[in-house]
């Protein structure tokens, strides 16, 4: 990971880093390999039947890198619609590739982990006791040159 | 009590973070005193488990960014002045004696503390007297963010493993690994705010201390030493063409890993050993 200032103030005051007590909607993003993982704890609120995040808190297990993307994504998602959410989550995904591998999977973990939660609070429309849907991410976090 | 051993915690950090940003004789008063309060939140702890009460590690956010070191005074201050009227009303009044006691003093000796501009927040990311390449100034902060908060995940870790064990064995070497994280989370905050990038560490989720497996924590311990020397070895490496003094140190943090290590595995010998594992 580069470092310039911006960076090191998300390393510095991770924003949104903690729990939610009010939380209605919780999601998942796990690496299957180390066992590394973020939770996403979020608020929905609805305007006019049109569902958007009002407050989101995120947790990880797992390094630096990932909690510079939790600090980072959670911004952007605040106060998004589901919509908006999906595309973000998908801006993300096509971005990963032009990423070094240990930072993609980083990206791709709290990406991931925030749409599970949005998906988790439509599955609890219809099934209040509906799990917190866990995804798992495909990229791998070892370097390219260490995985042989 | 378990809302002001959540108190307790925060003001521990905000003490220990003052004990950082300090470039005085200060330093050495306030990083005591945040060992005295890392105390009182163990002996709190202690209560809740001996009432039966469920607790958790998590905390609020501190905010300690400030220009001043008396503006971060004055909010510890007012902390421990609603910490002292909680203490109070416990039902261990030798407890709480003791803890309302050690924080008026506390408190007289922060009022008339001498004040100092605050460079800790500064991210100019120079340490005194060494000149380093940007390549190395990078990996430095990246293993400085890294490993403060791993030195207090493993602070929290092993403080609940030994808070939830009367195995004097256990307790030995708990006590040993938490002394020794104590002293690397306090090198590294004092570079951290040398560096002009000092953050209070992240809260620790609950998954990562209540452990259920202690075999497989162990284990996994001992791989994650066996990393942190990489890390610190990687970390001498990069540096070592600016500063052989402070390739040094990170080789001496390096061989203090290997201690580790010994004491994990025989921590690990010794749970199998007793629970026929």
């Amino acid at each position: 990971m580069s470092v310039d200032a911006q960076l090191i103030e998300h390393m510095m005051n991770p924003k949104n880093y903690g729990t939610l007590d009010d939380a209605n909607t919780q999601g998942m993003g796990k690496n299957p390999e180390n066992g590394e993982k973020v939770a996403i704890y979020m608020l929905v609120a609805n305007d006019e039947d049109n569902p958007y995040v009002a407050e989101v808190r995120f947790q990880a297990i797992g390094c630096t890198t990932t909690v510079v993307a939790g600090s980072m994504l959670t911004e952007e998602v605040q106060g998004l619609n589901f919509q908006g959410v999906y595309d973000l989550v998908e801006a993300t995904m096509g971005f990963l590739d032009k990423l070094p591998p240990e930072d993609a999977a980083c990206s791709e973990m709290v990406a991931l982990a925030i749409k599970a939660a949005v998906d988790t609070y439509k599955e609890r429309i219809v099934d209040p006791d509906y799990p917190m849907i866990t995804y798992k991410i495909a990229n791998s976090c070892t370097p390219k040159e260490e995985a042989s | 009590m378990k809302k002001t051993m959540v108190k307790i915690h925060e003001v521990w950090l905000e003490m220990l973070m003052a004990g950082f940003m300090s470039n005085t004789r200060n330093r050495e008063v306030l990083l005591d005193f945040s060992d005295i309060l890392f105390r009182h939140f163990t002996w709190v702890e202690h209560a809740l488990i001996l009432s039966g009460v469920s607790y958790t590690y998590d905390r609020e956010a501190i905010p300690v960014k400030v220009d001043k070191l008396s503006d971060l005074l004055h909010d510890i201050m007012q902390r421990l002045s609603t910490i002292k009227v909680e203490v109070l009303h416990f039902d261990d009044k030798e407890l709480s004696g003791r803890i309302m006691s050690d924080i008026e003093y506390i408190i007289s000796v922060l009022a008339s503390m001498e004040d100092e501009v605050v460079t800790a927040f500064n991210m100019q990311r120079k340490l005194s007297d060494i000149s380093l390449t940007q390549e190395a100034t990078d990996a430095l902060t990246l293993f400085l963010f890294e490993e403060t908060y791993k030195e207090y995940e493993l602070i929290l870790i092993y403080n609940y493993l030994k808070a939830h064990s009367n195995n004097a064995y256990m307790n030995r070497i708990f006590q040993i690994l938490i002394d020794e994280s104590f002293y690397h989370l306090k090198r590294f905050g004092d570079m951290g705010a040398q560096m002009g990038i000092l953050g209070v560490p992240r809260t620790v989720m609950k998954e990562l201390y209540q452990v259920t497996d202690i075999v497989q924590f162990l284990e996994e311990g001992i791989n994650e030493e066996l990393a942190a020397k990489e890390e610190c070895k990687k970390l001498s490496d990069a540096v070592s063409k600016d500063s052989t003094e402070l390739a040094k140190f990170f080789d001496f943090i390096n061989y203090q890993e290997n201690y580790h290590i010994a004491l994990m595995k025989d921590a690990l010998k010794y749970y199998k050993r007793e629970n026929n594992e």
